[in-house]
């Protein structure tokens, strides 16, 4: 009797450190989670790659206040120059080699759609993607395992178009885009903002990505006698558009979308181009004097300050590390509400079931939620004006939610 | 003489081949992934070595070729239902035909002036690639499905994306011995040290340049269907005009004229593509420097680096080097046969 209770004892034990075993999630410890991305930190688009330094030294501060739920956040990020081929690899080497829990905040279009196929083959989730093609917030029933982070591009056009409609009557407007998808979902937004008013757009002109400049297309456009141009551009060519404005000495008014309007590349444009130029936000952009005394671009600071590596004060005023960051809020929040028993599952829950107020790296007001079948974390942004080398935002939140 | 060599060349190339069998019982799944890269960049060198190498042409171009056979493995299997494996030998072919067709005029062309064409051909083939969007996908590029094993082999993705690429590797490399080792490989030697002397021989310049260039563009498709097979997606951006420059590079450091040292420029281009974080970590043990490897630029950085020291070090490669370390043991099995 007392050997078959001894049995039943240690088959008992067995039982329950094997099922213990099984139920463990790869990346998860009682110590720690470990977070994986893949973003350009070489190459043209090595600037983006400071999203990922802004939401490690985040997760630096939050793991010296004690993590989450005790466990800390092992951040790794790898670089990927922007190709798409080398994202899969990192992201493979990650999943396989590094066992991260899930992959977060990974960067680019296609570099997200290339790893897209794998991590929801594998179960492993893709959250926060910061890209703004619709499908990564949409498609969730053939993805279930992804998730977009900021607003989509064609929802940012669909908002020019309609702010054109209601204070431009005589808008005759000339579009400047890259042509790929990113340019082209904005244009497509921009179409359906203006609705039957699409006709108002008199000329449109795209660029290729590796073109070596757009100055020629801008006076294209001016031909066009339009006196609105919108700039669906990114870094370099966004510099080139306005420069070719100014030069011609054409006065539009100016609609200029977020990813290329940065404050460190708008105070390097002619500025009689530039003023009264139009764009979205919907993070605090630490260059603007209206956040200068924020409480949100102030712990900013500290963070990056104490926690980044290399930080000169070039870096304390780009907005990439605060959306990083504000990412990296939304990140930890997830982590929370996922709670104690943290597994693949439960974050995806938690990513899906959110609302989260008061994000400080965000405006004031934004609420971050997504449903199981909306899964669009950041769908609240303001129209800001750039005036005296500053952009200002002006009006209230708008909605962008597709 | 060439019986003794060719015996001890049969014999390595049977050890290489027991290693590469064995290898993927000793390594992770993962590594077997990297491992299978560099495989795939073996394939690609050994390519370029045959019309670099051996017919003297220089080409900046070969990542183009490898688009071509890359894009035409994600057409046929996302497009055409074709099973990926099948379509590796297709990728080669359709690349080899555009090899010819580019070796044609390549033949009013020698040294700097053919690798500044071929340079074209890398620059200019992504913007070809958005031109025919409908055919390529564009700037989205294609999407393929993950990779598995077939054939009835039951194994790890990234195990059979080895053996796949291993078995391709070592059967082309094979061939290309055949070839280098025989006639062609003679009259292609002849054509790059003296064309002169070579068409005075009677062998046909035209003929030798143009099928040199259809074999290493063929040997770059494989290499091309390969790498789409094994990161399933294709884009302009995944064959970067840098990838050309790669190559070059990889067979610098690997040695023009050496086969088998071709293995390590393969695994320095993979490498240092996908790891220079890690080289930086490792150079900060070192006195006196302290980088960043999350730093912009640092990958560049050390990349340049190491390209140098490697080149100061190894002038003739890792190739060459093979040459010197084992010319004193078969240098006497050579002179007394």
């Amino acid at each position: 009797m007392r050997v078959f209770l001894l049995c039943v004892a240690v088959a008992a034990v067995c039982a329950t450190t094997a099922g213990a075993r099984r139920a463990a999630t790869p990346g998860v410890s009682s110590t720690e989670i470990r977070l994986g991305s893949s973003v350009p930190l070489s190459g043209e688009a090595a600037a983006a790659g400071n999203v990922a330094r802004g939401a490690d030294a985040y997760f630096k501060y939050v793991n010296a206040k004690g993590g989450v739920l005790g466990r800390k956040i092992r951040f790794t990020y790898l670089d990927d120059g922007y190709d798409p081929g080398r994202a899969v690899n990192n992201t493979i080497r990650l999943v396989q080699q590094e066992q991260v829990f899930a992959m977060f905040s990974t960067l680019g279009t296609n570099n997200n759609l290339a790893i897209r196929k794998f991590l929801n083959q594998a179960g492993v989730p893709q959250l926060f993607v910061a890209a703004g093609a619709t499908t990564f917030g949409r498609d969730f029933r053939q993805y279930p395992w992804t998730i977009g982070y900021i607003p989509p591009y064609s929802e940012e056009g669909e908002l020019y178009g309609r702010y054109i409609l209601s204070h431009l009557k005589k808008a005759k407007i000339a579009v400047l885009y890259q042509d790929d998808d990113y340019g082209r979902d904005l244009l497509a937004g921009l179409r359906k903002g203006l609705g039957k008013k699409a006709s108002a757009i008199v000329g449109k002109v795209g660029y290729d990505p590796t073109a070596s400049d757009v100055q020629p297309q801008i006076a294209q456009l001016k031909a066009s006698k339009a006196n609105v141009l919108c700039i669906f551009a990114f870094g370099k060519f966004s510099l080139q558009a306005f420069n070719g404005v100014s030069r011609i000495g054409w006065k539009p008014q100016i609609f200029v979308n977020d990813v290329s309007a940065a404050s460190s590349l708008m105070v390097a444009v002619p500025q009689k181009a530039a003023n009264g130029a139009i764009s979205i936000a919907f993070g605090k952009d630490p260059a603007a004097p209206v956040w200068a005394r924020d409480k949100g671009v102030k712990l900013f600071r500290q963070i990056l300050r104490q926690y980044g590596s290399n930080i000169s004060s070039r870096d304390l005023i780009d907005g990439y590390y605060v959306a990083g960051m504000g990412e990296a809020f939304t990140m930890v929040d997830t982590l929370k509400k996922a709670g104690k028993n943290l597994t693949r599952d439960s974050v995806m829950r938690a990513a899906t079931h959110l609302t989260e107020r008061g994000n400080p790296f965000l405006l004031p007001g934004i609420v971050v939620k997504t449903t199981p079948s909306s899964r669009f974390p950041v769908t609240q942004v303001k129209l800001q004006r750039w005036n005296r080398r500053a952009w200002r935002p002006f009006g209230k939140l708008l909605s962008v939610r597709p | 003489m060439p019986r003794a060599k060719l015996v001890l060349e049969a014999l390595a190339f049977v050890a290489l081949a027991v290693i590469v069998w064995l290898v993927p019982h000793h390594v992770s799944d993962f590594h077997a992934r990297e491992l299978a890269s560099v495989g795939i960049y073996f394939i690609a060198l050994l390519g370029l070595a045959i019309l670099t190498g051996y017919s003297g042409q220089i080409s900046l171009g070969h990542g183009a070729f490898m688009a071509i056979g890359g894009y035409t493995t994600a057409i046929l299997s996302v497009d055409h239902g074709v099973r990926d494996l099948w379509t590796i030998p297709i990728a080669g072919v359709v690349a080899g035909v555009a090899g010819l067709l580019v070796g044609i005029p390549a033949l009013r062309l020698s040294g700097v002036y053919l690798a500044l064409v071929t340079f074209g051909i890398a620059v200019a083939f992504p913007q070809l690639l958005k031109k025919y969007e409908h055919l390529t996908g564009g700037t989205t590029g294609k999407i393929l499905t993950l990779p598995r094993a077939e054939l009835g082999v039951h194994t790890t993705p990234n195990r059979w994306l080895y053996y796949l690429a291993w078995t391709i590797a070592l059967v082309l490399l094979a061939v290309a011995w055949a070839l280098v080792r025989g006639r062609p490989g003679r009259t292609m030697q002849a054509v790059r040290d003296s064309e002169v002397a070579a068409s005075s021989s009677g062998v046909s310049i035209a003929v030798v340049k143009t099928l040199a260039f259809g074999v290493s563009a063929f040997y770059a498709g494989v290499a091309g269907a390969l790498y789409a097979i094994s990161v399933f997606y294709v884009n302009p951006e995944t064959f970067p005009i840098l990838l050309s420059v790669w190559l070059l590079v990889g067979l610098a450091v690997g040695g023009l004229g050496s086969l088998a040292g071709l293995i390590g420029g393969a695994a320095l281009v993979y490498y240092l593509q996908n790891h220079a974080d890690a080289v930086a970590r490792w150079a900060n043990h070192l006195p006196g420097l302290a980088v960043d490897p999350k730093q912009p630029g640092i990958p560049s950085i050390v990349f340049g680096a190491v390209l140098i020291i490697v080149m100061l070090v190894l002038p003739t490669g890792i190739g060459g080097l093979l040459r010197r370390v084992l010319y004193p043991l078969t240098s006497r099995l050579y002179s007394r046969s």
